[in-house]
């Protein structure tokens, strides 16, 4: 049986399957496409792991808090300002000294995601990470745009088959077809340009992962830029995963962050770690147990 | 086949900011194994993302593989799994005994030094080379009680197993301390007894004294900083073993500052140089 001979509802709806299925196909073949080994990267710079969660915004949320709890900024309510004594060359990263020299005078801490300047003191992590094809490079998205051109091409063939054989049939009622014709290509296309490669997302869950200990102290690491830990948590798994009350200005300048960073953890059990050692800390007492083996290893 | 001694730290979740903000610093890692023989896929998945950012040697401590009962296939093919999903510079396992009867002892128990128990553990670690592809490098463990029904001494038996199997040995240095202060033998004996040749990894550990006096013991529990003869007996393996070693310090809680972990591991490439001046010398004066 011919499908292109189906009366026009039928015809509709093998079509929102057949639609279904091309884009499907085309999320799957990006995804083992831009899946590779994962890349070496400087996985203890948190401002390359922030731009890698959530690109430039995230950068500027993580540089302010760090800036924060040096004591080179100062928040007051939802401004932030430049402490008296810090200067932009007090601190050694670009991305700081902008922001240090953004903040001379007290501002709107929202003022910072409109800057340009800002932005492009981020570039050089954008840069890293698609070299690594953690961010899709020039390669990638040709290769996404070549992908979704043949879905277009096979969606908008079909569509374009059936309708002309209706016209041809003295049939004029295809707009339906066409608008899910449309509908379809938008979507593909939608699907088509994440902003992270396949490996990019893999790497995200990797790093939480890996610093799921991190994640589970939370609670207990203490302000005053003694450590880089909070940084790193907050590149990690948002500035909203400072628990602590020392925290909370982190919290009160970044309100969506908390919310993305409490998100994270509920949609994912990995917030814990596994056991992690072969002796464990029960083995102080002089007997050992637990299931990794006990001391003496 | 590593052409240097690589020195490095055991993988622990509380020290993983420290380990990856020091990779100039540390050169190898090692993981527990058994933490992802069941692990999803997303834990088993970031394994393999930390081993493409540094060397990595995967520690096994459930295989029980010094006993006469034949360590079960699953096991080994968990193992051998994980061992081809991170592909690790080499893996190990402990001359222990960890069940019996059916029975988790949640310890890496010493097993009677006998005839029996090496033809277990070479036939185990026999099964364990076809399993996994590769043979583990087998450690030596710390007792509080000398094992009963043993006829020869650890050093003897530690080197029938290895003159009888493919495993070279990971030296665990702070067990050799703390077993030769408990059953008052000398270390550096027992190290002079073991082909150097067959050293290929060294452990390293602290410990705290326990029991009343008169009756003490030193517990190898992970949780201290390594004490200075086990230095000594480092510089001691770094003068007779000609081949690169892997030398991993293990702190399983009481974390001090990483800082504080790299220094000891300064202190043991120290230790090792000076073991190897002290053999060119030895040659050279030969």
């Amino acid at each position: 049986m011919n499908p292109f001979n189906l009366p026009g509802p039928q015809f509709l709806l093998l079509y929102i399957i057949f639609a279904g299925l091309v884009v499907l196909g085309l999320v799957v073949w990006r995804r083992r496409a831009e899946l590779s080994e994962a890349p070496k990267i400087d996985l203890s710079d948190p401002y390359l792991i922030a731009y890698l969660r959530g690109g430039e915004a995230e950068v500027l949320r993580v540089a302010s808090v760090s800036l924060i709890d040096r004591g080179l900024l100062l928040a007051v309510g939802t401004q932030i300002q430049r402490a008296e004594h810090a200067s932009p060359d007090s601190v050694r990263r670009p991305i700081e000294q902008a922001l240090l020299k953004k903040y001379a005078r007290s501002g709107e801490v929202s003022w910072m995601f409109e800057d340009d300047g800002l932005k492009s003191a981020c570039e050089p992590y954008g840069n890293t990470l698609k070299s690594a094809q953690l961010l899709p490079n020039e390669t990638v998205s040709e290769a996404r745009l070549t992908r979704l051109v043949i879905a277009c091409m096979v969606l908008g063939g079909v569509a374009f088959t059936k309708v002309m054989i209706a016209l041809s049939q003295g049939r004029t009622n295809v707009s339906f077809l066409i608008i899910l014709m449309i509908a379809a290509i938008v979507v593909a296309a939608k699907l088509s340009f994440p902003r992270l490669t396949e490996s990019g997302k893999a790497m995200i869950e990797d790093v939480q992962s890996l610093y799921s200990g991190l994640r589970d102290r939370a609670a207990f690491l203490t302000p005053g830029g003694a450590g880089i830990e909070p940084m790193m948590l907050a590149a990690t798994f948002g500035v909203g995963a400072l628990a602590g009350e020392g925290f909370a200005y982190a919290r009160r300048l970044f309100p969506r962050a908390k919310k993305k960073a409490n998100g994270w953890c509920s949609s994912n059990s990995g917030c814990g770690s596994a056991c992690g050692s072969s002796c464990g800390s029960s083995c102080g007492g002089g007997g050992c147990g637990g299931g990794c083996g006990g001391c003496g290893g | 086949m590593v052409d240097r001694d690589r020195f490095g730290l055991g993988w622990r979740p509380k020290l993983a900011l420290g380990i990856l903000s020091n990779l100039d610093r540390i050169d190898i890692v090692e993981v527990i194994a058994d933490d992802f023989f069941r692990a999803p896929r997303r834990e088993r998945r970031a394994l393999r993302t930390l081993a493409a950012q540094t060397p990595i040697t995967l520690h096994g401590v459930s295989l029980g593989l010094a006993s006469s009962v034949a360590v079960e296939t699953k096991r080994l093919e968990q193992m051998a799994r994980l061992c081809g999903e991170v592909e690790p510079v080499s893996w190990s396992e402990h001359l222990a005994f960890v069940r019996g009867g059916g029975i988790e002892i949640g310890h890496l128990a010493a097993p009677p030094r006998s005839s029996a128990t090496i033809d277990g553990a070479v036939a185990n670690l026999r099964r364990a080379r076809a399993i996994v592809g590769v043979a583990p490098q087998i450690e030596n463990v710390a007792t509080l009680i000398d094992p009963p029904g043993s006829d020869r001494d650890e050093a003897t038996w530690v080197s029938e197993i290895i003159r009888h199997s493919e495993s070279d040995l990971l030296l665990d240095l702070h067990n050799l301390h703390a077993n030769a202060l408990n059953f008052n033998f000398d270390p550096v004996d027992f190290i002079s007894r073991i082909p150097p040749e067959r050293i290929s990894a060294i452990h390293l550990a602290g410990g705290k004294w326990i029991g009343r006096k008169g009756a003490q013991r030193l517990l190898d529990d992970h949780l201290h900083d390594v004490p200075d003869p086990v230095y000594e007996l480092l510089e001691e393996v770094g003068a007779r073993a000609p081949q690169a070693l892997t030398v991993i310090i293990e702190r399983d809680g009481n974390f001090p500052p990483i800082e504080w972990l790299i220094d000891e591991l300064e202190r043991a490439r120290r230790a090792v140089a000076r073991g190897r001046q002290r053999a060119a010398q030895k040659a050279i004066a030969a």
